[in-house]
């Protein structure tokens, strides 16, 4: 009679097939990672394998750069590098963001309220800026746990919301009026919301610590030569750019594709994506 | 008024089915102008698929067969779209979302009775306004201004049933419109809808689970099972007696005064004491009740609390479990002053309690079958994995549950298999005390009538002393020996419910045991 009319069988196909497009994309990008020395013509930082600035040819096919690199390799290797980075950064990520919030939201209200406005905060700090931080106290070897943790706050808030939402649900108070203990009602978050979550909770993180990760090296304060990320690769290409496209092109593509399908595999909707 | 009696829907050998599935199988009738006809069946009974086509929701995937007459129309074979010289106008029920949360309730409704009369949405708005002031009892329109959130079901069912009757319908199609309201609210509802149909001459088709609202409509009854219709006839003469066991089982869902209340029980010693207990929360400036409230509930006994949505029953229930704070008075449970426990340990107490209740999401929706009847051995016994499956087994099985897949979410389940699932729970809880709120609310005849024998059952096994919240008086007769009557958060009457029943009183009491058996005064068969 008064029905509204949402459309969801549409939209929840498409975002299903959005979803396995990214997860598909990932297993793709996992197997090049994999692969990486075996598709690379040359090993990384190999100097001198073609022409200087030589564009994309036959033999070449993503270019060389400055140094005669070939950056079809070189771009291999520095995808290898920046997911071998971004990974510990998500264990990190879904450990003291998702997990913890998950734990945060049982724990004594005043405690947990006073956890979330901390953490809230420090969410509201750009996680570029926190990583720069903990790499400044810390160390270069450091980049990957400073990623993992610049990106935990948002996660941690997330985990807390969704925990926080069946805490108050009838459920929970049904089951706290029949003696059920707040550690029974944490496993049942633990069990049924964190783990069918955590693939998209990883995925959503993997997105996030690759920003983070390469934009920090970009800026020259994690990646070091010759052990080249992606963000490295794109800050070496500055001085030549605009006369030789494809010495930033092909990084910045990776990197835009890795980055894309992360957030398609963690389901984001077209408002989170852009 | 010579048309008084012409038939307004003739249906012939209709046929609907979907996905291969046979839903309606060679149904037909005659339903007269003025004439009220009630269908009643559980959900897969093709009652759904009657009302979806004559609704005008027939969707592709129904492959419909039979004709159809409406009014003084030509017969034509039944489709999904068909010429209808008659008014159709469909009533859906609170239980099926009809609002949008966003808009005004009386904003919604004008518009759809603009829409159907093809008038601005201001002309809507006072047919609407008349409609709801025609209907005795309603609510003034001025409570629909505000959003389907901030009012009750049953301003929600006056609001709707306003806006189907501005439609002027020549046929009512109420789609289980009144379920889900307490006996007081049905019976005042049921009466306004009578008044309009004797007025106005429309035909009414009622599609029913329970007998509470067809008990107060009354009519003629098909009563459907798996697409075919197993018995019709008058609504009293069906009540006194049935010719088919699916029909006998329906009705002795049916409150009737006088039947057998459960014996009497005070053995044991006392599970619950409460001694002048004031249960408004602190703050509350509300009446209270004179010198507090006090009583006695013994181990194995039974309580009805009483009483219309509001009237404090649930209140008194969370004070007394400790699970909210009250101004003053004493409450001992199982020979513990609950004053002097912990939050934590008044925790620990209430393990033995299980709660049955007809709220949908009182059971954990993500949870499997399993998991849900697992949790309370698991959590407050420590038993090993073989010795619970051996309990869990043991209690799905007494309620029917045990062919499910256990693994299945309990968001899957129908509601009657929540309701289930949630006596499993309580069997392996073993509890000392049960606390019932509308345990049969939402459920079809028939399995009102399972879900009654189930906690007769849990009652003669495990013992526990029952607790129960209902606004339905016939629901304390089948379950208490004793009742406490509320009003406005006091007791206005308490007692034996035999005593109560045949004398009540207070005129609130009075009022629920009308609503409730007022009308169904038969003899058991």
């Amino acid at each position: 009679m008064v029905m509204t009319v949402t459309g969801q069988p549409l939209q929840s196909a498409l975002a299903t097939v959005l979803r396995a497009a990214g997860w598909i994309g990932l297993a793709l990008i996992a197997v090049a990672v994999s692969l990486s020395d075996f598709l690379a013509n040359v090993p990384a930082d190999t100097v001198n394998a073609g022409p200087l600035l030589g564009p994309p040819s036959e033999v070449f096919r993503f270019g060389t750069d400055v140094l005669g690199r070939d950056m079809l390799s070189e771009t291999l290797h520095a995808l290898s590098a920046t997911v071998r980075a971004a990974l510990p950064a998500t264990a990190v990520t879904l450990v003291t963001g998702a997990l913890f919030g998950f734990v945060a939201a049982r724990l004594p209200r005043p405690l947990a309220l006073s956890l979330r406005g901390l953490i809230g905060t420090l969410s509201a700090v750009p996680g570029l800026l926190l990583a720069i931080l903990i790499i400044g106290l810390t160390s270069r070897g450091w980049a990957s746990v400073a990623a993992g943790l610049a990106a935990a706050p948002m996660a941690f808030v997330q985990a807390f919301e969704r925990a926080g939402t069946q805490t108050r649900a009838a459920h929970s108070e049904y089951a706290r009026a029949a003696g059920i203990s707040a550690v029974t009602l944490l496993r049942r978050d633990l069990i049924y919301e964190f783990t069918q979550t955590i693939l998209s909770s990883a995925a959503r993180a993997l997105a996030a610590v690759t920003i983070i990760l390469s934009t920090v090296s970009f800026l020259g304060f994690a990646a070091e030569p010759p052990h080249r990320d992606l963000g490295l690769m794109i800050a070496a290409s500055k001085g030549y750019f605009l006369d030789a496209w494809w010495t930033a092109a092909f990084p910045a593509l990776a990197l835009t594709l890795l980055i894309l399908f992360a957030r398609l595999a963690a389901g984001l909707d077209e408002g989170e994506r852009a | 008024m010579s048309d008084v009696r012409k038939p307004i829907l003739e249906l012939k050998d209709l046929s609907i089915t979907r996905g291969g599935v046979v839903e309606l199988e060679r149904l037909s009738c005659v339903l007269d102008r003025g004439e009220t006809l009630i269908v009643l069946g559980d959900d897969r009974s093709g009652k759904d698929a009657l009302l979806r086509l004559l609704g005008g929701f027939a969707q592709r995937a129904d492959e419909i067969a039979g004709t159809i007459k409406l009014g003084a129309g030509d017969e034509q074979p039944a489709a999904r779209k068909m010429r209808s010289p008659i008014r159709t106008v469909y009533l859906p029920g609170i239980e099926q979302a009809p609002f949008n949360p966003h808009v005004t309730v009386a904003s919604q409704l004008a518009r759809v009775v603009a829409r159907r009369h093809e008038s601005p949405r201001e002309s809507g708005r006072e047919e609407l306004r008349i409609a709801l002031e025609r209907l005795t009892g309603a609510p003034p329109f001025e409570t629909l201004e505000q959003k389907p959130s901030a009012l009750s079901a049953v301003m929600l069912s006056w609001g709707l049933l306003a806006a189907a009757l501005a439609q002027s319908p020549d046929l009512l199609i109420a789609d289980h419109a009144f379920a889900g309201l307490t006996p007081i609210e049905i019976k005042a509802i049921v009466a306004a809808l009578q008044a309009e149909q004797k007025r106005a001459g429309f035909a009414l088709l009622y599609a029913a689970r329970g007998l509470q609202t067809a008990a107060n409509i009354r009519g003629r009854v098909i009563v459907l099972r798996q697409g075919r219709v197993i018995e019709e006839g008058d609504f009293d003469k069906l009540a006194s007696g049935q010719a088919h066991a699916y029909t006998r089982t329906l009705f002795r869902a049916l409150a009737r005064p006088g039947e057998a209340l459960p014996a009497r029980t005070t053995r044991g010693e006392p599970l619950l004491q409460v001694h002048g207990l004031d249960f408004r929360a602190p703050g509350d400036r509300g009446p209270k009740a004179r010198d507090g409230l006090s009583f006695e509930l013994r181990r194995g006994a039974s309580l009805a609390l009483v009483g219309e949505e509001g009237s404090g029953r649930r209140r008194l229930i969370r004070a007394l479990l400790g699970l909210q704070p009250f101004v003053s008075g004493r409450v001992v449970l199982d020979q513990v002053d609950l004053s002097i426990l912990s939050p934590a340990m008044t925790a620990r107490l209430r393990r033995r309690i299980a709660f049955i209740t007809g709220a949908d999401d009182a059971l954990d929706p993500r949870m499997t079958l399993w998991d849900t009847v697992d949790e309370p051995l698991r959590a407050h016994l420590g038993l090993s994995r073989d010795l619970v499956a051996g309990h869990r087994e043991t209690a799905l099985k007494r309620v029917g549950l045990a062919s499910h897949d256990g693994r299945a979410a309990v968001a899957t389940l129908s509601r009657f298999d929540k309701r289930r699932l949630q006596v499993a729970r309580a069997i392996v809880s073993a509890p000392f005390l049960a606390v019932i709120d509308e345990p049969l609310r939402g459920l079809d005849a028939f399995a009102q009538t399972i879900m009654k024998e189930l906690l007769d059952d849990l009652r003669k096994q495990e013992g526990p002393a029952f607790l129960i919240v209902t606004a339905d008086v016939g629901v304390a007769q089948a379950l208490a020996e004793d009742a406490m009557f509320f009003k406005a958060g006091r007791v206005v009457e308490r007692g034996p419910l035999r005593e109560i029943l045949k004398n009540p009183k207070d005129e609130e009491t009075r009022h629920l045991i009308e609503a409730a058996l007022g009308q169904s005064c038969y003899k058991t068969p």
